[in-house]
């Protein structure tokens, strides 16, 4: 893939999944559509490329393995294809395309520039710098295959959070791209080969409360509703499963919060770690209604733009509901989903009154 | 899976006091020996929604109107696939019923025929609803003509000058019969249209459940109804005199009685105004009854018109609303605005390929539901009350001449005895003679009327016979509330030493509060804010109290039922069909009533 190294996220250039991959494709969907989104860059698939070589190297050792291999050979040869990635990158020293991460580090972290993603800004490699800030940024996978409607490769690759300085965020990176090849990766992608990988940076939320959302209720795939899971703090511990989050179900069309189940929440992760929530705070909800509201419309309009039902992750601070990703929703979609038994309002009725079967699903 | 099975019709013993009580009814409303066999293998459940109460032998008239039009309906005319008609028994005074299944075998059949018969009534739906308007409101017309006076000495002038060449005992003859048979032909008109309207309604209904499993019932019937129908005019009326008792500046007092409040306002102009629109108002809007449940079931419950303290305690409640600051009129625009909101919104939704169906569907159910809704008001209300109030009218004219003791005495016998009175009456007077009359009918009606009041006292079974192992037919599920839970719910109702009781979940949220029981419109006075009413159903008249109470527990009723739609338009939860709770639960006890799982749970005992 040739093409720009770095692209902001509000680049027309971010819309390419070969580029800046489903992650990073889905974020610059989220800029255009005028949604709050922590300002940030891709380091694109071009920049991978140009850092690790051809793939189809690295990737010899997997494409050795037979379909039944045991686990043991699984993880062996995605190590060796970690050295295999690392090696690319070491031979190629003094790695420009590191350089361009750093620089655009740098004018993510000066303060003159906007906080949130607009489009404008953060052409990598762009003009002189100010001052720069300790910003803490999250460095996220987002590999080309990655949250296709097919498959959601949730969690599949790294990310690490709340990374500060230039260097500490082109380490990351290379991690990222190593992520291709852990053995977890490899399972799930059972044998089709790994594509590149494009790495999202992006500045971290000063998270109140986050979670995860999704514009269809996961348990009947009813369209009609919205269903959101938050914790206090940042939303990791909600994502990976860790902790029981409190729970709201929004009737979409109405607004109205059908269903509010708060748990106990004792602790939360902060940028320090995971620490203990206040003791007054641990029963209660840790979303406003206005809050949801602001959610529920912003996966409204995602939804709407895309065509299809949605799932992402978000973040609330002081400024309100930040979006930090968003994809397809991939369970309920692929299902048949018409329900009308007949083509007329009198072959419904006849349906309905002789107890017809209904389409399939 | 209900294992157990409710006591045979056979083996129900009777009321001590009630005695030879199946002499107020006709023999073909009772279990009897030469049916046992059938109906001992049919699942029966008490119809407390039409009929909660003891009937009164001329009463049964109301049961036999619509075991005849809705089975004819059913099973002859339309053809309804999967249901013939709902059978009828009468035990111990209340009425049991039980749907028939069509044969399965024919259900296709049936099917088409329906497909062509009832597509000719959707297609032309409107046109055919005018029609039948003005033929219920002609016929109301006429029976609102009859007089039953007692008959004369001697004929009016008129009866020789006018040519009339029948006698006023022959009129009385013909002009029963014109009324006993205009109810029945109304009856029929009833349900030319209603089960129809019900099978449209039950498919829009359906299509929304499977596309969105969290649908609520509330919202499918928003975006079905809201229009301006005509069953919401009494209460308008009773918001529109509120307004004009706070324009004229009329005090409408706190609890003075209607008659003494409107003699007080009659004294000035502006009272007499107010007063003057009342009376206007009150024929025909506040011609309904106020029956518990199913309005016009029975003659014992008065009209708003006949009992104006009911509609004054609600114009009362409207200006303490006006008074303070609230609004107090159906916001229609809005609701119509928002109903097509809400229904765009699913619509969109909605797989492409549904759309066009959901569309047309869509638009059949709002035809007919205006009619499942009004069609309460010109039947329910109007036929039925004109129907009772004339009935009353022949009840006075023949105590007035001697045939019966008692004004309302009438009431004890069955509509073929009441015929034969007449006939005696009618020809003692005709001869100059004497009818055999009151000293007749004396032991007869006496007897009953301790009958009656002995089978008041019983409680009746829920369900007799052996239970499905599944309700499913629709209109079941959807009228009556009772669905394969319930049952198995008062199979096991003994078992759970009462702490529950279970009904369907009408309208949503939790509330903790008193028990408040009420029958009858009367008691209404007593509702303190606050309580949970538990009633055998509500009414649309009872409308005042709705303002006042935390939830709403009734014995009958679906989702679909006046409490349930009541209570989530108040915002208030409501369990409805739980069966016996007017005679489970006593007065001042606390429950929580979950209007989301449907439970009522005894907190105290008292």
């Amino acid at each position: 893939m040739s093409g720009p190294w770095v692209v902001a996220l509000g680049d027309p250039a971010a819309a390419e999944v070969e580029l800046v991959g489903g992650k990073g494709a889905g974020l610059h969907r989220l800029v255009a559509l005028g949604a709050r989104v922590p300002a940030g860059f891709v380091v694109t698939t071009a920049a991978f490329a140009a850092a690790v070589g051809a793939p189809e190297e690295i990737e010899a050792p997997l494409r050795a393995l037979p379909e039944d291999a045991p686990v043991a050979a699984v993880e062996e040869a995605a190590a060796q294809a970690r050295a295999a990635l690392a090696q690319a990158i070491r031979t190629a020293a003094d790695v420009p395309v590191l350089d361009a991460v750093r620089t655009a580090y740098r004018e993510l972290a000066t303060p003159a520039t906007a906080r949130e993603a607009d489009g404008r800004t953060l052409r990598g490699g762009a003009g002189a710098m100010g001052e720069v800030e300790d910003v803490p940024v999250a460095v996220r996978s987002s590999a080309a295959a990655e949250d296709a409607a097919d498959a959601s490769y949730a969690g599949e690759h790294d990310s690490y959070l709340d990374v500060v300085g230039p260097d500490a965020v082109a380490d990351a990176v290379v991690d990222c791209w190593a992520s291709l090849y852990t053995a977890r990766a490899v399972a799930y992608r059972r044998g089709r080969p790994a594509g590149a990988m494009a790495v999202v940076v992006q500045r971290m939320v000063a998270a109140r409360a986050a979670g995860v959302f999704m514009t269809l209720n996961p348990a009947n795939g009813d369209r009609a509703t919205f269903v959101c899971e938050a914790v206090w703090g940042l939303g990791e511990p909600l994502v990976s499963g860790a902790v029981t989050p409190d729970r709201f179900v929004v009737n979409k069309i109405s607004g109205e919060v059908v269903r509010r189940e708060i748990a106990h929440k004792p602790t939360r992760l902060g940028r320090a770690g995971t620490e203990p929530v206040p003791d007054a705070e641990r029963d209660l909800p840790c979303l406003t209604d206005d809050e949801l509201a602001e959610l529920l419309r912003i996966g409204r309009a995602v939804e709407t733009a895309a065509g299809a039902p949605q799932d992402g992750e978000f973040a609330v601070d002081d400024d309100g509901v930040h979006l930090l990703q968003a994809r397809p929703e991939t369970v309920w979609s692929q299902r048949p989903r018409t329900v009308a038994r007949g083509r007329t309002a009198l072959e419904a009725v006849l349906a309905t009154l002789t107890g017809g079967e209904r389409d399939a699903d | 899976m209900p294992t157990d099975r409710f006591p045979s019709p056979f083996d129900i013993a009777t009321p001590e006091g009630a005695e030879g009580w199946e002499s107020m009814y006709d023999w073909y409303h009772l279990f009897g020996p030469e049916r046992r066999e059938l109906d001992e293998q049919r699942f029966w459940f008490a119809d407390r929604l039409h009929h909660p109460d003891v009937l009164h032998p001329y009463d049964e008239i109301q049961c036999e109107c619509w075991w005849q039009a809705l089975g004819a309906f059913n099973t002859r005319i339309f053809a309804m696939p999967p249901a013939y008609g709902v059978d009828q028994r009468i035990l111990n005074g209340r009425l049991y019923v039980t749907p028939v299944p069509a044969p399965q075998g024919d259900v296709a059949a049936r099917a088409e025929e329906f497909g062509k018969r009832a597509g000719h009534y959707y297609e032309r739906w409107d046109a055919i609803y005018a029609e039948w308007k003005e033929k219920v409101l002609a016929r109301l017309a006429e029976l609102r003509a009859l007089r039953f006076d007692p008959l004369p000495d001697l004929e009016p002038e008129s009866t020789v000058y006018e040519h009339v060449g029948t006698s006023a005992g022959f009129r009385m003859i013909r002009d029963f019969n014109h009324l006993v048979t205009s109810m029945y032909e109304t009856y029929q008109w009833h349900f030319e249209l209603l089960n129809i309207g019900y099978a449209a309604y039950l498919t829009f209904f359906g299509m929304c459940k499977s596309a969105f499993p969290d649908i609520t019932d509330q919202t499918i019937s928003r975006m079905v109804g809201g229009l301006d129908v005509e069953l919401y005019r009494p209460d308008d009326e009773l918001k529109r005199l509120a307004k004009e008792a706070q324009r004229l500046g009329v005090d409408l007092g706190a609890d003075t009685p209607a008659a003494e409040l409107f003699t007080k306002l009659r004294q000035d102009d502006a009272g007499a105004e107010w007063v003057a629109d009342w009376e206007r108002t009150s024929d025909p809007w506040f011609v309904v009854n106020t029956d518990p449940g199913h309005p016009g079931g029975y003659h014992v419950h008065p009209t708003w018109a006949e009992a104006p303290d009911v509609p004054l305690a609600a114009v009362r409640e409207y200006v303490r609303r006006l008074d303070s600051g609230e609004a107090i009129d159906r916001p229609t625009d809005d609701v119509l605005r928002e109903r097509d909101r809400i229904a765009g919104e699913y619509r969109e939704l909605m797989a492409e390929a549904d759309r066009p169906v959901f569309d047309e569907t869509l638009e059949l159910a709002r035809k007919v539901f205006v009619y499942i809704e009004e069609h309460v008001l010109y039947i329910e209300h109007w036929m039925w009350a004109a129907f009772w109030s004339k009935s009353k009218e022949l009840s006075r004219a023949l105590a007035a001449m001697g045939e019966l003791d008692e004004p309302e005495d009438m009431f004890f016998l069955r509509r073929y005895e009441v015929a034969e009175a007449i006939y005696d009456c009618v020809v003692g007077w005709s001869v100059g003679s004497r009818s055999r009359g009151a000293d007749y009918w004396r032991p007869i009606v006496e007897t009953r009327r301790r009958i009656y009041d002995a089978l008041k006292a019983w409680e009746p079974e829920p369900a007799l016979g052996p239970p499905p192992a599944e309700v499913n037919e629709p209109f079941t599920v959807m009228l009556w509330g009772i669905t394969t839970s319930t049952v198995g719910e008062w199979l096991k109702a003994d078992d759970e030493g009462g702490k529950v009781l279970r009904g369907t979940g009408g309208a949503p949220g939790v509330v903790e509060g008193p028990v408040r029981v009420v029958t009858h419109v009367g008691e209404l006075g007593s509702v303190e804010p606050g309580d949970v009413l538990v009633c055998p159903a509500t009414s649309p008249s009872w409308a005042p109290v709705f303002s006042r109470i935390a939830a709403t527990v009734s014995d009958v009723g679906g989702i679909m039922s006046h409490t349930a739609i009541v209570c989530r338009e108040y915002g208030m939860p409501a369990v409805v069909g739980t069966g016996n709770a007017v005679s489970t639960l006593r007065p001042g006890q606390r429950v929580r009533v979950d209007g989301g799982a449907g439970t009522v749970t005894l907190l105290d005992e008292v």
